[in-house]
């Protein structure tokens, strides 16, 4: 059936965090479980024009598959404004634990706005010392890091180091945390996998042979605009 | 800690990890202190097959909604995942809490289809817990088979504590039941309530109970129960009323997608066809519909609980349905509006109309698949297919003038009677498709051209089915009959896709095997079977090997043809259909007599005999 649209959709953006098991949900994969989130919740949704109408939903920066995140976000177009926090409510209610909205508002920006992230990365590693993470903020501060990278044209030996704006590293009872900012532009994107990939080529670390002991986890924590003001 | 954290490190190097991590909306999640019952359901194939699967969906509900037993979720982990398990020697567990599935009290199988043995059984090895059911101790659970095999799970039966043959809503329920209180009141031990399950509870098959003797030439001379109070048949169990039984109103929502990632509305069971060679169109019979009423609140209730955009109408031949009318009016009362398209996965090429097609593609776009089943009228009247040539011309045409370019025709080759000109009927059929296509005027044939594709299977003679005596084709038959398909094409537009002769064969062999078979598919299991069907893990060379090795003579089940006077190894189960009825039925294939459908005749199947509300047969 084809349904006349003449009206201009209303973005609704919804925050929301993705953690715990979810990490292991593809970008993909929570467009259709959103898909389904939204209709469940009863929002009034719009619908795109054509033969097969879909709701449209828009996303910032996606996870990729192994990161939780506190600072996720999406955009749902309406047909009509609602109060945001019925809007809130009713979303949460259609959601598991592990995926929650924490702020949903009308937005100012576009989503194209949000320009850099920042990650907590933990590594679990059996000798979490000073001196490693002296290592490590070494290897973080140097002038280059090169790394293979997947590009448009295959993979490539890519210099990563323009892409972090700060990262450093620092012993936590018995685990070491990095805080970064990388950048989170389309044309840019620096996976914190990357950060990852170079820390166990330059450092040793992460062994594939003790997938049970020696283990790391991301989390994504905040979304920045290009001036460093925190994007909403 | 969270569920999956210990194994972050495992779940981030094995591929699609959101198949391990359960935690779906709509998953139930039950205190355990409330529990009495623990019941792992495990469907051995990969959670995206599992989570698609009807029968699961239906029984997880109805076992959850005890209170006091907690039913979840087990599939079988993709060999990667099964590699680093057996590295760091982590158990097979459930996917709500994550526990191991050997602490569970009852584990039940779905088995769906015979290629599938292998894998339940590793399953049982990932677990930790003994392969055959005369190993298994006090501790461990009982283990439980139901589903569609079990109509002949000879080969496997070995292997199972119990077999739920039939319909499993009440079955399931009253086997948990009757395990809590004799937990409860101590009476409990395996062979106490096996015994006690085997003997009270109709449909319960405890195959240890029954001893089987052969004759010289290897036919099955005898089943013989242990006990006095056991049946001597297994009659299978049934629902009596389809409006009354639950019916789910949620669904587990995949996270990731799964092969049906929409509603299922199952519309009714059983089927008034009878064609000959279908397994599926006897073992379910009666044919019970449920009203379009308890069809459209089921629909509208499902929807709301998950958001899906389709709903799809299950039954073995939907334009069969007696008020198919009223259910779809019903539906499209709201799922238009809805944005929520319909879909219906089989359709009768004799009974397939313009305004049914309407309905159904209001949204999608697409393909028509149509299953003739064989290449020529004679061979159709042999297996009771009644359609003819003029059915598919004129279902074609509506097809086309609809919109739709692209059409899939369902064969089998191998059938009983079939001669060469039956397989170059087969490629006859799909050109008479493409020239339907040309003698449209061009203003009404769809835009894109036309596209034939026939997906040929081999036949595999099935237990309760008319052809159930019949010679399966040899290997080298099936492929030189492939060939001749092949040679027999010459339009470029007609596609063509075969199954593997050698798949089928081993297929034959389990579907028709007996209690002899066992130790060649343990044998198999320890040599690393697995996902058999699946193509890149199917090892057939293996499986000759095997079976070679445990003295198995694999023509004994295939191109031998069974005897009409012989026991066959499922005479030990009592599906409805009598051995009258078939052998009636085989007789007029011979003789390329048809049918009429229970709506037109009662041909006295014997099935009525189990009872249940319907439409066709008082």
């Amino acid at each position: 059936m084809v349904q006349v649209n003449n009206n201009t959709p209303i973005v609704l953006r919804v925050k929301f965090y993705k953690k715990g098991s979810l990490q292991y949900i593809s970008h993909l994969d929570l467009v259709r479980t959103m898909m389904k989130v939204i209709v469940r919740a009863k929002l009034p949704l719009w619908y795109t024009e054509g033969f097969n109408p879909k709701p449209k939903l828009t996303f910032a920066a996606p996870l990729s598959i192994g990161t939780e995140s506190m600072c996720e976000y999406m955009d749902i177009r309406l047909t009509e404004k609602i109060p945001t926090a019925i809007a809130k409510e009713r979303l949460n209610a259609n959601m598991t634990d592990e995926m929650q909205a924490t702020e949903v508002y009308y937005p100012g920006e576009k989503l194209t706005a949000l320009k850099w992230l920042a990650y907590e990365i933990t590594l679990e590693i059996k000798d979490a010392t000073p001196e490693l993470a002296e290592k490590i903020n070494s290897v973080l501060e140097s002038e280059e890091l090169q790394v293979f990278k997947k590009t448009k044209s295959g993979e490539a030996l890519v210099n990563i180091k323009p892409l972090i704006k700060s990262a450093s590293a620092r012993v936590a009872g018995q685990r070491i945390m990095i805080s970064c900012i990388l950048s989170a532009d389309p044309s840019a994107f620096l996976n914190p996998e990357y950060v990852i990939k170079v820390l166990k080529e330059k450092c040793g670390i992460l062994s594939d042979d003790n997938l049970l002991e020696e283990r790391y986890s991301i989390m994504r924590t905040n979304a920045y605009k290009e001036n460093m003001t925190l994007f909403s | 800690m969270q569920k999956n954290d210990n194994i972050s490190g495992i779940l981030k190097s094995v591929s699609k990890p959101g198949r391990y991590i359960g935690g779906e909306y709509n998953s139930i999640i039950k205190n355990k202190a409330d529990i009495k019952c623990r019941f792992a359901f495990a469907f051995p194939d990969t959670y995206e097959i599992g989570m698609s699967n009807l029968g699961v969906r239906i029984l997880y509900d109805v076992l959850n909604k005890e209170s006091d037993i907690w039913c979840e979720r087990v599939y079988a982990p993709w060999p990667d995942m099964i590699e680093k398990m057996e590295q760091y020697a982590i158990p097979l567990s459930s996917v709500e809490s994550g526990d191991p599935v050997r602490d569970f009290d009852l584990i039940g199988f779905s088995l769906q289809y015979e290629l599938c043995y292998t894998t339940a059984l590793r399953m049982l090895k990932l677990s930790g817990i003994p392969m055959w059911s005369k190993d298994r101790c006090e501790s461990d659970p009982i283990i439980i088979a139901g589903g569609p095999c079990v109509y002949n799970a000879e080969p496997v039966a070995e292997f199972f504590d119990l077999i739920n043959v039939g319909e499993g809503e009440e079955v399931l329920v009253e086997i948990s039941r009757l395990y809590i209180e004799m937990k409860e009141d101590g009476s409990y031990s395996r062979e106490a309530f096996l015994h006690k399950a085997a003997s009270t509870i109709e449909g319960v098959y405890v195959p240890a109970f029954y001893d089987v003797s052969y004759n010289d030439d290897g036919t099955i001379k005898e089943y013989r129960p242990i006990f006095d109070d056991i049946p001597t048949k297994i009659k299978k169990r049934i629902i009596s009323d389809l409006d009354k039984v639950s019916y789910p109103e949620k669904l587990v929502m995949p996270y990731i997608e799964t092969v049906h990632d929409r509603i299922v509305l199952e519309v009714y069971r059983g089927c008034i066809r009878g064609c000959r060679f279908c397994q599926a169109g006897m073992v379910y019979r009666p044919i019970r519909e449920k009203s379009p009423e308890t069809l459209c609140k089921a629909a509208k209730c499902l929807y709301e609980n998950t958001g899906y955009d389709e709903i799809s109408l299950i039954s073995l031949s939907i334009s069969d349905y007696s008020k198919l009318r009223e259910l779809t009016d019903g539906l499209l009362e709201w799922t238009d509006d809805a944005h929520v398209s319909l879909s219906l996965p089989s359709l009768r090429l004799d009974s397939f109309s313009e305004e049914l097609m309407e309905k159904v593609t209001s949204v999608r776009t697409g393909g028509l698949t149509f299953a003739p089943e064989a290449g020529t009228q004679r061979l159709r009247d042999v297996i009771n297919k009644n359609v003819t040539e003029d059915d598919l011309k004129r279902t074609i045409g509506i097809a086309f003038r609809g919109g739709k370019n692209n059409v899939k025709l369902y064969f089998m080759s191998g059938l009983p009677t079939e001669r060469d000109e039956d397989i170059v009927g087969i490629a006859d059929t799909a050109k008479t498709v493409v020239d339907c296509y040309f003698a449209l005027p061009k203003t009404e044939r769809p835009k894109g051209g036309v596209s034939v594709t026939i997906s040929v299977a081999c036949f595999i003679p099935k237990p309760f089915t008319p052809f159930q005596w019949e010679k399966q084709d040899s290997l080298e038959e099936l492929e030189r009959k492939q060939k001749l398909l092949k040679e027999s094409i010459t339009d470029r537009r007609i596609r063509y896709t075969y199954h593997d002769a050698k798949v089928s064969r081993l297929e034959g062999v389990l579907a028709r095997g007996d209690r002899k078979l066992a130790k060649a598919i343990a044998l198999a299991v320890d040599e690393g079977s697995i996902f058999d069907a699946w193509d890149e893990y199917f090892d057939y060379e293996r499986w000759v090997s095997v079976l070679e090795r445990s003295g198995i003579d694999t023509d004994f089940y295939t191109t031998r043809g069974y005897a009409e006077d012989e026991t066959l190894p499922w005479d030990i189960i009592d599906a409805g259909v009598t051995k009258a009825y078939l052998l009636r039925e085989r007789k007029k294939a011979y003789a390329a007599e048809t049918t009429p459908s229970c709506a037109e005749h009662c041909n006295g199947c014997g099935a009525n005999k189990l009872g249940g509300k319907n439409v066709w047969c008082k």
